[in-house]
């Protein structure tokens, strides 16, 4: 203890001080990780995300205590270069004054966890330095970590978002403050799911085949509801013959319904389960008897049968028109038939030419 | 000798046989033309490709070209009336069957092999009737008895559509069991007509009534060569034409599009077409060739046009060469069954008719498959559609053999024989007329 106090004596205000600057390097890092948290959204979520690449966090989580402590930015790039695992996305918006009435929109689906850069682009008329600029998600406002730059008189801004889960989809816009604020929105969605857009249409004791399907993506779960009105019962839960749920490939769910009935009858609802979030299709079902096609059916036969009825009757009418005139005719003929026979071949030529004016 | 009965009315009850005609055809080729628009829910339903579903209109269509000589047959043991009007029922209740399929193998045997009986039934002798109605106007009224068929098709696919949005297909076919049973007022109307050159006495055997005696005449079997050629590519468009215009990127709409323009220049062509041969400026297999050839450079049209086409676009190169195609092949159509008249004779036009759907099916039997696989092997419609453009067009070169008719004006001779002209001579050594036949 002499020793050490001895020691102490010249050394003395260097240990303390070191475990001084020390603690106020934490303490200052810590307020300064604090104080960004609320309205900076991307320091937490980097810490999460050393949390999810847990064979990483360690590492990156020393070098920012170590390093000196007021180098935010490169650590954060650091951070974002090391959890390489995710890939990165950059999606960008140009706005001009000239199109300030119109709402200028991009849509980003994702379905993985990944790194997004939104980059906005202006073109002010005036001063490119009068120019405020800012960004939000949803409401609120986000401070902080996006760059601003300024080449050729277009002003661009970029603001990068690690997207781990539910919680930061939504819409990102930036805003230009000049004489009328410009804004330019992102919105980052899940895939979505396409149902049926005609209802199907089925009938009593039959069966059917429901799909949902989606682009290029991969659901982790599919999961249906069904129900009449508001009510929405999940399908499938106690498994049974008359519900097959089955899918060929990920992209793409079926449920098969067998003997129908008129209460299978609705909206069926197929949901998707993202690592990002949730997404849902529709599918209308109607089940019809075979009463109301087979109405229609048998109206229609019976007015064929009238018709034939119809033309059959005519042409005995118009036949029996003809008979008294035509009995007449029918006479001449065979009674000339009668005189060529008998005449034989003789006499074929004169009676030959003079039938034939007889015949036209 | 025998009292000589009247020759062809040329008009009169003939506009009504010619109205039943065109009923017929709409009935028969513009109901299976259409029932492409519910392949995919057949496809949905019983979970198999388009291709297998495909094979339902395609064996529809074979059955009904290739049975069309036992239509024939029928007709000239009984009258074209009674067969007729039993296949309209026979193809409706082809229909009702396949309303209440549980397999593919139901469409098949319902649709295909049922309906398309029917149909075999009704084409042959009913078109063959309206050749016996007419002999100066003939050409013009087959043109309009085949118009129902695009027609039809123009407004049954609508119709179609909506029905299979409120009744699903089972409902669907259903009615159109009943929309098909309209063939037997149609085959009513088909009154019976004794024409001279009729056989005096009816066939002995089921094989003569078959009319395969008419394979001797050698203009005949030019006809029918020419005729198996053409029909590989003709009926490939029925199949294909909308898949195609689908895969060069049309829309479901614009595919439609290029489905109706073939049907309305088929539709179009077929009237003034019909006017135009029966005016006798060009011997009627001359037209044939004319209309043959110009049919398959349509298709080669068709299947070399590059149309790069999203959902919204109309397409309209393909448009353009879809109405090509149809005028042509509208024209070719009625000429095919007017040449026959000249060729064997008003007594064995139905036989004929018959015999020339027969070889027409062979054709379309190899046609659609063949059109198919080359389409699976080379990734998209171009060399199909080159392939059948090319059978027609080889066909339409065999129809150079055939004799020049006599004026269609001039009534036809006694026993029907054309005399052959020098050229045909090459083909028909054998032959034993050696007068010659020098107007046009």
């Amino acid at each position: 203890m002499r020793a050490l106090q001895g020691l102490r004596g010249p050394r003395a205000p260097s240990l303390p001080l070191l475990l001084l600057c020390f603690l106020a390097a934490l303490r200052r890092s810590l307020e300064h990780g604090l104080s960004t948290a609320a309205p900076f959204t991307s320091l937490p979520v980097q810490e999460e995300m050393m949390t999810k690449s847990s064979n990483l966090s360690l590492e990156s989580h020393s070098i920012s205590m170590t390093a000196a402590p007021f180098t935010s930015l490169p650590v954060q790039e650091e951070m974002m270069t090391k959890s390489s695992n995710l890939s990165l996305e950059s999606h960008s918006i140009s706005m001009t004054v000239e199109h300030s009435n119109m709402p200028v929109e991009k849509n980003i689906t994702l379905e993985r966890p990944s790194n997004v850069e939104l980059i906005c682009q202006f073109t002010p008329s005036g001063d490119l330095n009068s120019v405020n600029v800012t960004w939000k998600k949803g409401d609120k406002l986000l401070e902080g970590n996006y760059l601003v730059n300024a080449t050729g008189g277009i002003l661009y801004t970029q603001h990068r978002v690690a997207v781990i889960n539910s919680k930061q989809m939504g819409s990102y816009s930036c805003f230009f403050g000049e004489k009328k604020q410009q804004r330019g929105t992102f919105n980052l969605k899940v895939p979505e799911i396409n149902g049926q857009n005609k209802p199907l249409i089925t009938y009593l004791g039959d069966s059917v085949v429901l799909m949902c399907k989606c682009q290029d993506c991969l659901p982790l779960n599919w999961t249906w509801y069904g129900g009449n009105g508001s009510v929405q019962v999940p399908i499938g839960v106690p498994v049974n013959d008359k519900y097959v749920i089955s899918g060929k490939h990920a992209n793409e769910t079926r449920l098969k319904i067998t003997q129908l009935s008129e209460d299978d009858q609705g909206t069926y609802l197929c949901h998707a389960i993202f690592e990002l979030g949730e997404s849902e299709g529709h599918v209308k079902l109607v089940v019809l008897s075979y009463l109301v096609p087979l109405k229609v059916f048998c109206a229609i036969a019976a007015e064929v049968v009238l018709l034939v009825a119809a033309i059959l009757l005519f042409e005995m009418y118009t036949q029996k028109k003809k008979k008294p005139s035509d009995d007449g005719k029918e006479f001449e003929q065979g009674e000339q038939l009668k005189l060529d026979d008998s005449n034989g071949i003789e006499n074929s030529g004169p009676r030959h030419r003079k039938n034939e004016s007889v015949g036209q | 000798m025998t009292p000589k009965p009247t020759g062809p009315p040329d008009g009169g009850w003939g506009w009504v046989v010619a109205a039943a005609g065109f009923a017929v055809n709409g009935l028969s080729y513009g109901v299976l033309r259409s029932l492409g628009l519910a392949f995919p829910d057949f496809a949905e339903y019983f979970d198999r490709n388009a291709q297998e579903t495909a094979w339902v209109s395609a064996l529809a269509l074979a059955v009904q070209q290739a049975a069309s000589p036992v239509g024939s047959a029928l007709s000239t043991r009984w009258g074209a009336r009674p067969v007729v009007m039993v296949g309209g029922v026979l193809t409706s209740l082809g229909f009702v069957f396949s309303a209440f399929a549980h397999s593919l193998l139901h469409l098949y045997l319902g649709l295909g092999v049922l309906a398309g009986s029917g149909w075999a039934l009704v084409f042959a002798p009913a078109l063959g009737t309206v050749s016996r109605y007419f002999s100066r106007r003939r050409v013009l009224a087959v043109g309009l008895a085949l118009m129902g068929n695009g027609a039809s098709s123009l407004l049954l696919a609508p119709a179609l559509q909506l029905l299979l949005d409120n009744f699903g297909w089972r409902g669907a076919l259903l009615l159109l069991g009943a929309v098909t049973l309209h063939l037997t007022p149609c085959g009513a109307l088909l009154r019976p007509l004794a024409l001279p050159g009729d056989p005096l006495a009816l066939p002995r055997s089921p094989l003569a009534a078959l009319g395969l005696g008419l394979f001797r005449r050698p203009a005949f079997l030019v006809l029918t060569l020419g005729t198996a050629l053409v029909g590989v590519g003709y009926f490939i468009p029925y199949v294909h034409l909308a898949p195609h215009a689908l895969d060069r990127g049309l829309g479901g709409y614009g595919a439609a599009l290029v489905v109706a323009a073939a049907a309305v220049g088929d539709i179009g062509a077929r009237l003034p077409c019909g006017w135009l041969a029966d005016q006798g400026w060009v011997p009627l297999p001359r037209l044939l060739t004319i209309f043959g050839a110009l049919t398959g450079l349509g298709l080669l049209a068709v299947g070399l046009v590059p149309v790069v086409g999203n959902e919204d676009s109309w397409g309209g190169p393909l448009l353009a060469a879809a109405g090509v195609y149809g005028l042509s092949a509208g024209s070719f159509a009625p000429l095919t069954f007017c040449v026959l008249p000249e060729l064997v004779g008003i007594g064995n036009v139905v036989q004929a008719t018959g015999l020339v759907m027969l070889l027409l099916s062979l054709g379309g039997l190899l046609g659609p498959p063949l059109s198919g696989f080359l389409k699976d092997e080379t990734g998209d419609f171009t060399a199909s559609f080159l392939m059948c453009g090319s059978f027609v067009l080889s066909g339409s070169f065999i129809y150079l053999g055939l004799p020049k008719a006599s004026r269609p004006g001039t009534p036809p001779p006694e026993m029907g024989e054309l005399l052959p002209v020098p050229q045909v001579a090459l083909l028909s050594p054998g032959d034993p007329h050696s007068t010659l036949d020098t107007t046009c």
